[in-house]
């Protein structure tokens, strides 16, 4: 008991007095993590929008896939991409194994179909004379898909919150195409991982305290915008 | 009559196997009025969002100036001088202005002209006293008359309206009644949807009367 006194302790220690080494890690897991979300949020919420209004065989079919692939495991999709980015797979010349950039592409397939699914949930859920009203006022369809993602952009951040969520607590693709290389590819959960496994808790405790302090964070943050999509609507 | 604004000819639409309008013709005339009564389901609104391009037809053909083309090849060009308004408007959530000045950006005007264009068109509906508040928390006659001036702001040829004056109050039908004379004095084409003729009484000139997939003239003034 008093070792995890003490040990939790030395973890607040270490976030209070700006451990370099530790909010380093940190700033790189949200460095990644909110390029991977940033890059795939506007592709993934038009994959949503042309399922949700577009009238082209197998969108049923589609939709199975892409609510099947949220389940995924990390790890499966870590050894995937491992495969294909290692020096004998197909793209193992751009050399891009062990580095970030195949973190933040590793994160952005994690959180596409979560993206996907619930971008097109808050769409559907979007009363269709929003879209048919721009179009008959004259907006080109462009603008109009604009004014509907507007229409729900409470529910739309709530898909986003969500598929961060997912991506900055992964560890499967960062420890295995990542490597945990301390300064350049080592973030919250790998560092996690490690710490504990050398028996070093204190810093395992303390990013794991950033990460539930994230995780309320984006639970009040979800529930806020819940509370307030019921209201408008 | 002076000559159409537009024809539709051989407007056919089915849906699920089900035949819901068999080779319909509606000829618009700039000024006049069309009051389009049926059963509930008949194929009214669909007939209007075909018109207005929101829907796609199985079948149908438009006549401009004499020139007949096939609605798929027409429909663009046609759709900017066609405004539909639903039955129970849809408010952007934003205030009464912007909601007014939404169809403005697509237009030609700059920022200048469509702020007064705005408002001379808030002062013409007499909304300028709730300008500023948010669309969607006004009452449903209100909300109407704010989607009216979104529409007659474009200064559209044709104007469709769905069930105007659906679940509203006799003042708010009085005022919707007034907006409707002005529009079509100002030479706009009304086709309305309505179970209830005596609404608009005085305004209409024909009324055909959507049965068995067809159009059927009830009476004409």
């Amino acid at each position: 008991m008093n070792g995890l006194l003490l040990t939790t302790q030395q973890a607040l220690q270490l976030l209070f007095t700006g451990d370099s080494e530790l909010w380093s890690i940190v700033l790189l897991s949200f460095s990644v993590s909110l390029k991977a979300i940033l890059l795939t949020t506007p592709f993934a919420f038009l994959v949503s929008f042309a399922l949700s209004h577009g009238k082209f065989p197998g969108i049923r079919i589609i939709l199975a896939i892409f609510n099947s692939l949220l389940s995924v495991p990390t790890v499966v999709i870590g050894l995937f991409l491992y495969v294909l980015l290692t020096r004998q797979g197909p793209f193992g010349d751009l050399r891009l194994l062990f580095t970030q950039t195949a973190m933040i592409i590793g994160q952005m397939i994690l959180c596409f179909p979560t993206l996907v699914a619930l971008g097109y949930a808050a769409i559907q859920a979007a009363d269709r004379r929003v879209w048919e009203t721009a179009r008959t006022l004259g907006a080109p369809p462009w603008f109009s898909m604009l004014t509907v993602f507007f229409e729900v952009r409470f529910a739309l951040l709530a898909a986003v919150l969500t598929g961060f969520g997912r991506i900055i607590s992964e560890i499967g693709i960062s420890m295995m195409i990542g490597g945990n290389i301390l300064g350049y590819t080592r973030n919250i959960t790998t560092a996690i991982a490690m710490e504990t496994s050398k028996g070093e808790f204190a810093q395992g405790i303390a990013l794991g305290l950033v990460l539930l302090l994230l995780s309320f964070l984006l639970t009040a943050l979800l529930s806020y915008l819940q509370g307030h999509k019921e209201f408008t609507t | 009559m002076n000559e159409p604004l537009l024809v539709f000819r051989e407007i056919e639409k089915s849906f699920s196997g089900s035949q819901i309008l068999c080779g319909v013709d509606l000829s618009l005339y700039p000024g006049k009025c069309i009051l389009l009564s049926g059963k509930n389901g008949v194929g009214k609104t669909t007939l209007l969002k075909i018109i207005a391009g929101l829907e796609i037809p199985d079948l149908a053909k438009i006549e401009i100036s004499g020139k007949t083309n096939c609605w798929k090849k027409a429909v663009r060009s046609v759709r900017k001088e066609i405004i539909y308004l639903h039955q129970h408007p849809i408010m952007f959530s934003s205030t009464v202005e912007s909601n007014v000045a939404y169809g403005l950006r697509f237009t030609s005007l700059n920022r200048k002209q469509r702020r007064e264009s705005v408002e001379e068109a808030l002062e013409w509906t007499g909304l300028t006293d709730v300008a500023k508040k948010q669309a969607e928390t006004l009452s449903g006659g209100v909300q109407q008359r704010v989607a009216f001036t979104r529409a007659w702001i474009l200064k559209p040829k044709v104007l469709l309206l769905d069930e105007p004056m659906a679940n509203m109050d006799h003042e708010s039908r009085e005022q919707t009644y007034q907006l409707l004379v002005r529009m079509k004095l100002a030479g706009m084409s009304l086709v309305i949807t309505s179970h209830f003729m005596q609404y608009f009484e005085g305004i209409v000139d024909q009324h055909f009367q959507l049965k068995n997939g067809a159009l059927e003239l009830k009476s004409k003034s």
